[in-house]
């Protein structure tokens, strides 16, 4: 903090227009803070806590949180404000919706707020950066970010004479436990070895596996989609046939809101899910249960997800300074840590996992760390110019697969089709 | 044979009506099931703890835990006095807004009227999500972001309120008007004493729908404004979408009971009257 301070008292003095610094602390900066709330219960009011803690440590600065229901609200409401001339300062959204914003225009780079520390900028996991930054510019600081990652119910893997201790470390072995773990009475099965939600955004849990098959699903610059490769294919036919010819995933479309729930009731042993559900399954699952890196193929490896910072062009230098102290406030490493704990989120910096808090935690509650450890092998979520177009190319094509309604092929190359179309006026 | 056949004959006529009213019963049965499922769900889970959600046991314990940690999990008073206070007002300007409008529609002739209305009608084809950036621009222009105000009043001049008055109103008889001007009535008197008592049924079942719209209304509300202070309702039940964590079903379902709540209650007790004044009115 003293950096920017430093930083913020020099620019005062170098412009002979600001020098009455006097008046300056007597008005406050407002800025307001959009916010949504994809994680449950008393969220806001941690939130809430983190800009009043926030305004006593900057008395020159108010910051008013703007709570705005899911990610998907979230960015009509941010889009819808910044057209109305009428946009938030800093706002949370996906670090996916990056290019989105910047397409419209309504952000702003980071590095070229004043007084930024470039060390702070770099001390992030660089998994998390890549959803980040594009052309070379900082455009979204990690803040709520996730990864998906395997929940087992040790109970299950012990009455299936499996090793609780040793979750399935490939593709292979996944299969295999899953078929020891799949409980059936005649017709009807009462155990599913593993669940895959597909419900929503199957593009998501789809990139895992897609990546431990060494593939990339697009390039860096986002106008370019590779879903039609065949290793993309493969990938969705393990999928399907976990379902289908090996029978130990329930068939069609799983629903992602309950796979929780189908955990708790032991409906399933293995769920694949966000370390954003980690705080809940602790709370909740009436079992042990084990966290585990997802299984590899020709690599380990899983997409990040979640929730980036942004600042918006239409904030004043003034607004944009007091932004970036809000920013850097709560990646600061002890308030990371803490909202790691609270929250179940992948603290966004290495330094957050040195703080003695967070190495307590992790001592009495190992599973926290998994999600830490998988990330060297993690990659960019799936993100492109017209993001929510594309997706939705891929979405359709894998659901259509997972319903039987196409093979998984052709599948993919309908949704290459559909993305190379919208993505074509994007590439000079 | 003959004989056998010819008494078969009216006995098939008499079931055929008596097997056609229970197809017809079954039907609307089935229907009316199908339709209520989502809400004994939605009862089923908001009374029982959350381990109950997905399974049916009638023993299970009943609890009303999840309503308070509904209730504690949003200011749900400050909510729900936003949303009536929401409803009344889009409520109130629409009758009074439609009724003038749909009386001159009623009773004019002249052709520049009749253009009018069918723009007028064109508004009906054009889905209000559409609007949403210009309704803030101009919302924005007037200062009313993040009012209650600033919700409601882009709806205030309702299409298909005045489409449905103008309905209404033109079923009444020209005797009627003549009679009262008899008596003294000016045109406003008219209007107040005649078409407004004669169209009861059009307005009680469009403040129905204009109600149960409103306050099911979630994303304007939800882009308009920024504070507890005048978010409805809806908006406060987002906060239980929790995607990234897994649903909690038992708190979700009490508090969409809460948030329904009232305007099921206003349902059950007026039952009656708002089904006699569809069938009137001719909304189905």
């Amino acid at each position: 903090m003293p950096i920017t301070r430093r930083a913020a008292l020099g620019a005062l003095a170098a412009s002979p227009m600001l020098a009455a610094p006097a008046l300056r602390a007597q008005t406050p900066v407002e800025i307001s803070f959009n916010y949504p709330v994809a994680v449950g219960g008393p969220i806001t009011r941690i939130i809430d806590g983190y800009c009043a803690d926030f305004e006593t440590a900057n008395p020159g600065i108010r910051v008013r949180p703007v709570y705005t229901g899911s990610y998907q609200d979230s960015i009509t409401k941010a889009l819808t404000a910044a057209k109305g001339g009428d946009a938030p300062q800093v706002a949370c959204l996906l670090s996916t919706d990056m290019f989105t914003l910047i397409d419209e225009g309504v952000v702003a780079p980071w590095d070229e707020v004043e007084g930024v520390d470039r060390a702070w900028l770099d001390g992030f996991y660089p998994a998390f950066l890549e959803n980040s930054r594009t052309g070379g510019k900082t455009w979204g600081i990690p803040f709520q970010r996730s990864t998906i990652v395997m929940y087992y119910n040790k109970e299950a893997f012990k009455a299936a004479g499996l090793d609780p201790e040793t979750p399935p470390k490939t593709w292979e072995e996944q299969l295999a436990f899953a078929q020891k773990l799949t409980k059936r009475q005649g017709d009807q099965v009462t155990q599913w070895g593993i669940q895959i939600p597909s419900s929503g955004f199957p593009y998501w849990l789809f990139q895992a596996l897609t990546t431990q098959n060494d593939v990339r699903l697009m390039n860096e610059a986002g106008d370019t989609t590779y879903f039609a490769d065949p290793k993309v294919a493969e990938a969705l036919q393990y999928w399907m046939d976990l379902a289908t010819k090996h029978k130990v995933h329930p068939p069609g479309i799983v629903e992602w809101g309950t796979t929780p729930r189908d955990f708790f009731e032991r409906k399933v042993a293995m769920m694949w899910t966000t370390t954003g559900n980690l705080t809940n399954v602790k709370a909740n699952a009436p079992f042990p249960f084990g966290v585990a890196m997802l299984p590899a193929h020709k690599r380990p490896g899983s997409p990040t997800g979640g929730g980036n910072l942004y600042v918006f062009k239409s904030a004043s230098p003034a607004q944009r300074e007091a932004a970036l102290k809000f920013a850097r406030f709560l990646t600061a490493p002890e308030r990371a840590a803490q909202w790691g704990i609270d929250t179940g989120y992948v603290a966004v910096s290495p330094a957050a996992w040195e703080t003695p808090k967070m190495k307590d935690y992790v001592a009495g509650f190992p599973a926290a760390a998994v999600a830490r450890d998988q990330l060297p092998h993690a990659v960019a979520e799936l993100s492109t110019h017209e993001n929510q177009r594309v997706t939705k190319a891929l979405n359709d094509g894998l659901q259509a697969a997972l319903t039987g309604r196409k093979q998984a092929g052709p599948a993919m190359a309908d949704a290459q089709a559909e993305a190379e179309r919208i993505l074509r006026s994007y590439r000079g | 044979m003959s004989a056998a056949i010819a008494p078969a004959l009216p006995a098939e006529t008499r079931a055929m009506p008596r097997l056609g009213t229970v197809l017809e019963t079954a039907a609307a049965w089935l229907l009316g099931l199908v339709w209520v499922a989502p809400l004994l769900y939605a009862v089923w889970a908001a009374f029982h703890p959350t381990g109950y959600a997905t399974r049916f046991d009638l023993t299970a314990p009943l609890t009303l835990a999840n309503f308070v940690a509904a209730w504690n999990a949003a200011p749900f008073a400050q909510y729900f006095l936003n949303t009536v206070l929401l409803v009344s007002f889009v409520l109130a300007g629409q009758f009074v807004l439609c009724t003038l409008a749909a009386f001159v529609f009623a009773r004019s002739a002249s052709r520049l009227m009749g253009l009018l209305f069918a723009l007028v009608l064109v508004q009906l084809m054009i889905m209000p999500d559409m609007l949403i950036v210009e309704n803030y621009r101009t919302m924005r222009a007037l200062g009313l972001v993040d009012s209650i105000l600033g919700i409601g009043l882009p709806y205030v001049a309702s299409g298909f309120g005045i489409f449905l008055l103008r309905q209404a109103f033109r079923q009444v008889p020209r005797e009627l008007e003549e009679a009262a001007r008899v008596e003294g009535c000016g045109t406003l008197a008219i209007l107040l004493r005649v078409y407004v008592p004669l169209a009861r049924p059009t307005y009680l079942a469009y403040g129905l729908t204009s109600v149960s719209y409103h306050w099911n209304n979630f994303l304007w509300p939800l882009v308009i404004t920024n504070t507890v202070e005048v978010r409805p309702v809806t908006v406060g039940l987002a906060v239980f979408a929790s995607t990234d964590q897994g649903i909690d079903w038992a708190i979700i379902s009490a508090a969409t009971l809460l948030s329904a709540a009232p305007l099921l209650l206003a349902f059950l007790l007026f039952q009656r009257q708002f089904v006699q004044s569809f069938m009137r009115a001719g909304i189905r």
